[in-house]
């Protein structure tokens, strides 16, 4: 009986690469096609994940991956003493809330509007141009916000005066009280284009009928918008809700890094500029890979958890 | 709604209309307007737009600043490394990418599932800046043009794209080829990849934007003058150097005394986006289908 049993647990899985082996012979050519990718994958993207090790150890430059001494905790606890980066904590978080809260809402709207106008080759226009600031760099933007909002030669000089306001106007790239701000709307615009292409394209399956059911029960344009337009967005709007909210610790890295400054680094820094300057300028590698593992591990638990939310809320707007 | 016109529209109505108008009619004009700034700014005699406010035509038209621009070497190679970057980047992402979406998207390859997994981890969680920056130093990639293609040459969410796109078309096709003694690159290339060119655009379009627009590279991994990035170089010139600083490898000033820093900034900006202005309207099309084809659930 044993000698049996002790046979088959061995000569299952032998009988099993056997045949994987045959597969792969009849099939080389897949794994050879496919064999650069996963290289890529593994050298690229799995690598840097074991580097994470160096989380808990005390790395220097002159160390390597594998020999630097294991520390435990002791770069987190070194992390979480360091009062930079609790402030960028807290300005990752407002800075996503600030963004989910007023920039999540903004292509629906805008959508909703796009899709009231009757003339065909005006929407098409509309369409097109809020689209034109998804096509160039955090830099180029830069570069058009200080275009138009330099004190001493920006177009905000024209639109002040057009205003009747005199005197000194402020520079609101520079100005610690107004950053924020600053960083919500730009997204907000930069981004708009992306939004309501998903959503217009969503508009445009519904059906029709709907709208003349709808008109026939007495509902106007504004009770249609709001009645049979959004209620259809609904599935739409949940899944990007949630993608959203899974994405809340990366608060806009190329954005931040790009368009601040020093002067307004207090409310500006998030967690992946201060990764940048712990890391790469100051060279404290262990202490910045931590506070990036504690950005990655905390991430990975928001889209897990969003995701089992969205599977309870809707099965079909689960990623996974 | 457009079948609702036939009737008599109420004033509501009208005064909606011109309240989207009004609104919709701003956004766009809040989009267009900062290029046309730079763009007339740009090409203004420096005194005359020291002043600022709006520039719906430029002031004494000039191409001064163009010419001083011009007289750096530094423009020429930065604008030579972005266009190699995208070019080889771009050729390379779509290579690789079409490369590991095709067996992913066949049924009957072993160890689908588990590849497939493999690649989509990597989409909820890496190993973040530090850790790969030591292996790009490890692998001694810094300061080579190979840092500006290779570490990104694959997106998992393109790729994926990508393989949605193959399932679509129909085996049928593919199996016909395979009777016929064709092996599985001569179907990619031959059957596959030609069916599949919406999508192909699409990604490569992707890839190619991502590639023109990049900076982050440019910055961790770089440091030597003549591999810089167009984009590096521009956030060099109108960030806290000053143009006129950074430009000082044109040697003789002497013209550029009479140009102003507001301006030769406005210049760089603008050599850096007419391109992007240019390609503009023929990518938006594919840009919108691309969205499209992406947001259909992998």
């Amino acid at each position: 009986m044993q000698t049996v049993r002790k046979e088959n647990t061995l000569g299952r899985p032998a009988a099993w690469l056997k045949e994987f082996l045959q597969y792969m012979r009849k099939e080389y050519m897949l794994y050879l096609m496919i064999l650069p990718g996963v290289l890529y994958i593994v050298i690229f993207k799995y690598l840097p994940m074991y580097g994470i090790t160096i989380a808990f150890r005390d790395y220097k430059v002159s160390s390597s991956l594998f020999n630097a001494p294991w520390v435990g905790f002791d770069n987190f606890v070194n992390l979480f003493s360091r009062s930079a980066f609790i402030r960028a904590l807290t300005n990752n978080i407002f800075i996503s809330i600030y963004k989910l809260i007023f920039g999540f809402p903004f292509p629906i709207i805008l959508s909703l509007l796009i899709n009231e106008v009757r003339n065909s080759k005006v929407k098409k226009f509309v369409q097109t141009s809020v689209i034109l600031p998804d096509f160039v760099s955090w830099i180029v933007i830069y570069g058009l916000m200080y275009a138009i909002f330099s004190p001493s030669s920006g177009a905000i000089k024209g639109l002040a005066e057009m205003l009747g306001h005199k005197g000194k106007i402020p520079n609101v790239l520079t100005q610690k009280e107004t950053f924020k701000s600053v960083i919500v709307i730009s997204h907000i615009w930069k981004s708009a284009g992306m939004g309501t292409i998903v959503y217009l394209a969503a508009i445009s399956g519904i059906d029709q009928d709907l709208y003349e059911a709808a008109a026939i029960d007495g509902a106007g344009r504004w009770q249609q918008m709001w009645h049979v337009t959004l209620a259809s967005l609904r599935s739409t709007i949940i899944v990007l809700l949630f993608f959203r909210v899974g994405q809340m610790m990366y608060a806009g890295f190329d954005q931040i890094f790009a368009i601040s400054n020093d002067l307004v680094m207090s409310t500006a820094d998030i967690i992946d500029t201060y990764v940048y300057r712990l890391g790469l300028e100051q060279r404290k590698f262990s202490i910045a890979t931590a506070a990036g593992l504690f950005q990655s591990a905390i991430g990975m638990a928001l889209v897990l958890i969003t995701n089992y939310i969205a599977r309870k809320v809707d099965p079909d707007s689960a990623i996974m | 709604m457009a079948k609702s016109g036939i009737k008599k529209r109420s004033v509501g109505d009208i005064i909606s209309d011109w309240l989207i108008g009004i609104f919709l009619g701003l956004l766009v004009f809040t989009t267009i307007y900062p290029f046309w700034h730079i763009l007339m700014y740009s090409i203004s005699d420096s005194r005359a737009s020291m002043t600022g406010g709006f520039f719906l035509l430029p002031r004494k038209p000039t191409l001064l600043a163009y010419q001083m621009l011009f007289k750096t070497k530094q423009i020429f190679i930065a604008y030579r490394n972005t266009t190699m970057k995208t070019f080889f980047g771009t050729l390379l992402s779509v290579f690789l990418s079409a490369l590991t979406a095709y067996p992913l998207s066949l049924k009957r390859f072993r160890g689908r599932n588990f590849i497939s997994m493999g690649i989509f981890f990597t989409m909820l969680f890496n190993g973040g800046i530090i850790p790969t920056y030591i292996l790009l130093k490890d692998l001694r990639m810094l300061d080579t043009f190979w840092v500006y293609i290779i570490p990104g040459a694959m997106s998992a969410y393109n790729m994926f794209i990508l393989r949605n796109y193959f399932q679509s078309i129909p085996s049928s096709l593919e199996e016909s080829a395979l009777l016929d003694g064709a092996n599985a690159f001569q179907i990619l290339f031959r059957i596959i990849l030609p069916l599949s060119m919406p999508a192909l655009a699409a990604i490569a379009m992707f890839y190619g934007i991502g590639n023109w627009n990049s900076y982050m590279d440019g910055v961790l991994y770089v440091n030597e003058q003549r591999l810089q990035l167009l984009q590096v170089y521009l956030r060099q010139l109108i960030g806290a150097a000053g143009a006129k600083g950074a430009l000082g490898d044109a040697g003789d000033l002497g013209p550029a005394s009479r140009l102003t820093e507001e301006t030769m900034k406005m210049t760089v900006i603008a050599v850096s986006i007419i391109p992007v202005l240019i390609v503009y309207p023929f990518l938006q099309k594919y840009y919108t289908k691309g969205v499209m084809v992406g947001s259909i659930k992998g």
